[in-house]
């Protein structure tokens, strides 16, 4: 059996880059959360993840009904020079039933705050998934996790 | 890198909410100053925001996404200036009106509540971003 080094980091690797992409687009509602006339929006993460890593995400899940589509505002925000694919703008939604303020802010700070919170939480669920696909790796390149740790550090 | 990104987006909404604070502590302190520089009672300041990108591309106030947040304008706020009679006072006009600054000292109040809030869920984030770039270099 041979398997390249790389197939079970590479999964990782799209999830980290997605929860960081998401991470910076509720950051970017937050800061915006008395901007007049802004609209908060959010990362749909089981269709980006389809779209970046297809295969990988179940598609039979059911689309977060939270989110709307976007229409056709997409032009501003494929994630230029962050190396993710444009066609991820797709998945960039608003986010549909928060009340509008007079000003026409439709960012609801609490619930922006939970989702950046919720977030990281994944984020923090995927590194700690490499951490441990890595030391698997090391185990099985030197033998024995004894070995590991001695040559280790 | 896109945590990059979000460090900065919180960043500028933390500078932009200082600003409206900054704002907010002028416009206290100012509630009662009959003459400024420019002749006139003060008036009140308020800030405007704007959402731009974050790393060029994005502009105006459309855009969504990836957006932080700039002071666009410091703008005077154009409730009329408030009148109190009081003929003793050397600025008193020929009926003994002194025109007073107009600012609003209950609306200035909730303001700065608002901006506190708004700051410390920028703070916020902007921690969680942090943790999660640190959690990032320990893989």
């Amino acid at each position: 059996m041979s398997i390249a080094l790389d197939t079970g980091l590479e999964f990782y690797r799209h999830v980290l880059e997605l929860r960081g992409y998401r991470q910076q687009i509720l950051s970017a509602d937050i800061a915006n959360a008395s901007t007049p006339g802004f609209k908060a929006v959010d990362l749909d993460f089981q269709e980006a993840l389809g779209a970046v890593a297809p295969g990988e995400a179940s598609p039979e899940r059911p689309r977060s009904s939270e989110l709307a589509w976007l229409v056709d505002d997409v032009r501003d925000l494929s994630p230029a020079g962050s190396g993710l694919p444009a066609g991820l703008a797709a998945s960039v939604k608003y986010q549909v039933g928060t009340p509008v303020t007079l000003d026409g802010n439709s960012v609801d700070l609490n619930q922006n705050k939970v989702a950046a919170a919720e977030n990281a939480l994944q984020y923090e669920a995927a590194a700690s998934f490499a951490s441990q696909t890595i030391r698997m790796l090391t185990i099985a390149i030197n033998g024995s996790a004894s070995q590991q740790s001695n040559g280790g550090s | 890198m896109s945590l990059a990104t979000a460090l900065a987006i919180s960043g500028s909404g933390m500078a932009a909410e200082a600003e409206r604070l900054s704002a907010v502590a002028s416009n206290l302190a100012n509630a009662n100053s009959i003459v400024t520089s420019s002749g006139t009672a003060y008036r009140a300041r308020e800030v405007v925001f704007r959402a731009v990108s974050e790393g060029g591309g994005i502009e105006g106030p459309s855009a969504i996404g990836m957006a932080g947040v700039r002071v666009a304008a410091v703008v005077e706020s154009a409730e009329p200036l408030r009148t109190s009679y009081d003929p003793s006072s050397s600025f008193a006009d020929d009926n003994g009106y002194v025109t007073m600054p107009n600012v609003n000292a209950v609306e200035e109040m909730v303001n700065m509540i608002s901006a506190q809030q708004d700051y410390q869920a920028n703070l916020e984030a902007f921690n969680v971003a942090k943790s999660l770039a640190l959690r990032t270099l320990a893989i």
